[in-house]
């Protein structure tokens, strides 16, 4: 399947993230979820962009309302709004899972 | 275009999720798509007219009310509205209140959804 | 004229928030969606309890008795009573230390045929693939 999982909380349910499996798989950071694409707790990356093959988004608008910016997203990540948003969900993706 | 449904069961005072899900309906309707909303839970919290703008609290009720205007099915769990105390009458105008299958069936016909489930 | 499945899963713990009731009450609602589909179309659930959400299916919950409330406990057998699938992670039980003794595993005392099912997250992976639409609660 091709999935988008909307991630919006720095943590509560890792545990289904982590076994979710999609032969596309795109991970999109939005309200505290965006923690994950600009923080570095213990020095390391959040575990949530360790997952592999998966592509990586952050919503602007709310990195920017939480006091960050462009510049300090892990470069693992894309930044995009909610524009992007509709096409990823309407056109990259088949179905949408927010965990 | 395409059809998007998203079923919002967070709530509009003490959560910034229906934020979200008001903004992205709006740029998806912006790109032509078709949306229909479900709200549910603490989301019926919409389900109420003459709500007064604060800048300290979530306040989507003109937002709404300009996306209903531009073609937004929006419907609001009747029994969750009627366990808050929100009754018929205090629906904000083009809103629908429906029992939950309406939800169920509007998937049916979308060709993606986006279920946010509360917290 | 056709099903359309759709996956329920459910992964926080019942009572402190809404979260659980709602998902088990939009999952046997699907029963009564006919009424705004074209003939013969229908929708086809499948309720799975994943992560902390095995919790919901603890057995001899008692929330009646102190909140006055319907418990998830009822919900879920209700839920097999109309014949609704309902699947629970053997993993996740597992790794809460619960056994299946601890856990609703059918409502034959409703009258209910269908039994709980343990899946594997396996299982319960491939069963989201073949549904559509996910709706996480």
């Amino acid at each position: 399947m091709k999935l988008a999982v909307f991630l919006s909380d720095l943590r509560r349910t890792e545990d289904t993230y982590e076994r979710l499996k999609a032969e596309k798989l795109g991970v999109i950071l939005v309200e505290n979820g965006i923690y994950h694409a600009v923080m570095k707790e213990g020095g390391k990356d959040s575990p949530v962009l360790n997952k592999a093959g998966a592509s990586f988004y952050v919503l602007s608008e709310d990195l920017e309302t939480r006091g960050f910016t462009s510049a300090q997203v892990n470069p693992k990540v894309k930044v995009v709004n909610y524009g992007d948003i509709v096409d990823l969900i309407m056109n990259d993706y088949e179905k949408t899972a927010w965990l | 275009m395409g059809v998007l449904t998203m079923g919002v069961f967070p709530s509009l005072v003490g959560s910034g999720t229906l934020d979200f899900s008001f903004k992205l309906a709006e740029a998806a309707m912006a790109k032509g798509h078709t949306v229909n909303l479900w709200l549910s839970g603490n989301a019926v919290m919409m389900a109420k007219k003459g709500q007064r703008a604060f800048k300290d609290y979530s306040h989507l009720e003109k937002k709404m009310m300009e996306l209903i205007g531009k073609g937004m099915e929006t419907t609001v769990c009747e029994a969750c509205a009627e366990a808050r105390g929100y009754h018929k009458e205090d629906t904000p105008p083009g809103m629908k209140r429906a029992s939950m299958d309406w939800y169920l069936a509007k998937t049916f016909k979308s060709d993606r959804v986006l279920h946010i489930g509360g917290e | 004229m056709g099903a359309l499945k759709l996956c329920f899963v459910v992964q926080r713990p019942p009572y402190k928030s809404e979260n659980a009731r709602l998902a088990l009450t939009h999952s046997i609602s699907s029963q009564t969606a006919e009424i705004h589909l074209d003939d013969g179309d229908t929708i086809v659930p499948t309720l799975i309890f994943v992560g902390d959400g095995v919790l919901n299916a603890v057995k001899n919950q008692q929330a009646m008795k102190h909140y006055g409330v319907t418990s998830t406990e009822n919900h879920i057998k209700n839920g097999l009573l109309i014949d609704m699938p309902v699947w629970i992670c053997k993993e996740d039980m597992q790794r809460l230390g619960l056994t299946e003794a601890q856990v609703i595993t059918d409502a034959e005392e409703m009258g209910a045929e269908l039994k709980m099912k343990f899946a594997s997250f396996d299982e319960i992976q491939k069963e989201m693939e073949a549904c559509p639409h996910l709706l996480f609660f």
